[in-house]
C-alpha cells in the first residue's frame, strides 16, 4: 500500500525520487501547498474508489493518515 | 444579460464584486446589488456580529440580493457561516480553505455557495461537495493568489466542472468580461476596479494609487511563506521582497504586513500600507459610481461580442 501511495504522491508532485514513508508530512517534508493536496486528494479517490470529504482533507497530516483513511472507507 | 448566473441569483447582471477584506463592507456590497450586480461583503476576520451588523446595514440599503465572503480558515468562519443562514443572505463565496463541513447548512437554508477556487482540481472537489457555482480566480487578482492565470484557468475549470464558473483576476472591463465568456465562464468577478468605485470606503490615497497605477505596478509578496499576496509596489513591497531574498524569518516578515491592510484602507497610508490590487490596475482611470462600471462594462462586453465576426477574418 504505502509503496503505490507514494507512487501517486511522487507523480503527481513530479518528484521521482523523494523518500516518502507513512511518517512522511505533506506539508512540512513534501512542501505541499493546498492546491497540491486538492490534487493528491483527487488521484487517491480516482485509484481508490474511497470518496475524501474535503472536511477530512484537514485531518491528515502524514502518509500514514491517509492510508489508514482509505483503508478504512475503501 | 441573461446566463446560468444570473438565473442563479436572479440578479440582472452576471457581475461580482469581489468580496475584499476591509474593503467590501455593506455600502459597496449594496451599490453594487443596486445597479444590478452581486455585491458582496467581505468577513474576512471580522468579529461575527460584526458581520451581522453589516448584513443588516446591507438589506437596508438594497433589496436586491448581495453575498457574503467567508475565509474558511478564519476562527470566526462557523459563526458567520450560521449568521448567513439566521440573515437569509442569498449567496456565499468562500476562500482559504473547505466549505465542505458548513455545505449541509448552507444547502438547507437556499444559500448558493460558490467557492472561489484557484485550480481544476479544488473546482472538482467543490462541485462533488455540492457547489451550486465556482469562481476561478487567476493569479493576477489582488490579495491572496494562486498560481494559474486567470487564461489558463478558467477553460480547464470550465471543461472540468458542469456548473457554471465566474471568471476572476484581470478583468475590469467589457474587453475582459467578452474575454472570459469566450473562455466559457458565465459570469465574471472584479475587485480592484470596484476598490476605486466611488462608493468605496477606502482611503483617497488607496484609490489614487490605483488611478495611477501602471501595468508593472503591482508585486507578489510572500511567495516564501506559501500565502503568497498581490499588492502595488510600495516601500513596504521593497523591503519585505530584499527580507524574503534573505532568507528572513516569517516572524520578522510577519511584522511588515501585520495590520497593514488596515492601513492602506483606513489611514491611507501608500507608504508602509498594504495596497492589494490586481495587475489590471494599470486599466483603471477614473473612480466612478459601481452603477456606472457595472453598466459600461456589461454595454462594452455586448459590444466586443457583437463586433467579432465583423471584425476579424479568421
Amino acid at each position: 500500500m504505502l509503496e503505490k501511495v507514494a507512487a501517486i504522491i511522487r507523480e503527481q508532485l513530479n518528484q521521482e525520487n523523494v523518500e516518502i514513508t507513512e511518517a512522511t508530512r505533506f506539508k512540512e517534508d513534501l512542501e505541499v501547498d493546498s492546491l497540491d493536496l486538492f490534487e493528491l486528494v483527487m488521484a487517491f479517490e480516482e485509484e481508490y474508489g474511497v470518496s475524501i470529504p474535503s472536511e477530512e482533507l484537514e485531518n491528515m497530516a502524514t502518509v500514514g493518515d491517509v492510508i489508514r483513511y482509505i483503508q478504512e472507507h475503501a | 444579460m441573461k446566463t446560468k448566473i444570473t438565473e442563479l441569483l436572479q440578479i440582472e447582471y452576471p457581475v461580482f464584486q469581489g468580496g475584499m477584506a476591509w474593503v467590501a463592507e455593506h455600502k459597496l456590497a449594496a451599490a453594487v446589488s443596486n445597479a444590478g450586480g452581486l455585491g458582496i461583503i467581505g468577513a474576512a476576520s471580522a468579529p461575527p456580529e460584526v458581520v451581522r451588523e453589516e448584513i443588516r446595514k446591507c438589506k437596508e440599503l438594497t433589496d436586491k440580493p448581495f453575498g457574503v465572503n467567508i475565509m474558511l480558515l478564519n476562527p470566526n468562519a462557523e459563526d458567520v457561516a450560521k449568521i448567513v443562514v439566521e440573515e437569509g443572505v442569498k449567496a456565499v463565496t468562500t476562500g482559504a480553505g473547505n466549505p465542505g463541513k458548513f455545505m449541509e447548512l448552507w444547502k438547507n437554508a437556499g444559500v448558493k455557495v460558490i467557492p472561489v477556487v484557484a485550480s481544476v482540481a479544488m473546482a472538482k472537489m467543490m462541485e462533488r461537495a455540492g457547489a451550486d457555482a465556482v469562481v476561478a480566480e487567476g493569479m493576477e487578482s489582488g490579495g491572496h493568489i494562486g498560481s494559474t492565470t486567470t487564461m489558463a484557468l478558467v477553460p480547464q475549470v470550465v471543461d472540468a466542472v458542469s456548473i457554471p464558473v465566474i471568471a476572476a483576476g484581470g478583468i475590469a472591463d467589457g474587453r475582459g468580461m467578452a474575454a472570459a465568456f469566450m473562455l466559457g465562464a458565465e459570469g465574471i468577478q472584479m475587485g480592484t476596479r470596484f476598490v476605486a468605485s466611488k462608493e468605496s470606503i477606502v482611503h483617497e490615497n488607496y484609490k489614487n494609487q490605483i488611478i495611477k497605477a501602471k501595468d508593472i505596478d503591482s508585486v507578489v509578496t510572500g511567495m516564501s511563506t506559501g500565502h503568497p499576496v498581490r499588492s502595488l509596489r510600495n516601500q513596504m513591497t521593497r523591503e519585505y521582497l530584499k527580507l524574503e531574498k534573505e532568507n528572513a524569518d516569517f516572524m520578522e516578515l510577519e511584522k511588515l504586513t501585520l495590520g497593514s491592510l488596515r492601513k492602506a484602507v483606513q489611514d491611507g497610508d501608500t507608504v508602509n500600507g498594504t495596497l492589494m490590487a490586481g495587475q489590471i490596475a494599470g486599466l483603471i482611470r477614473r473612480e466612478q459610481t459601481c452603477r456606472e462600471i457595472i453598466e459600461e462594462t456589461v454595454q462594452q462586453a455586448q459590444e466586443c461580442i457583437a463586433a467579432q465576426g465583423q471584425h476579424k477574418k479568421i
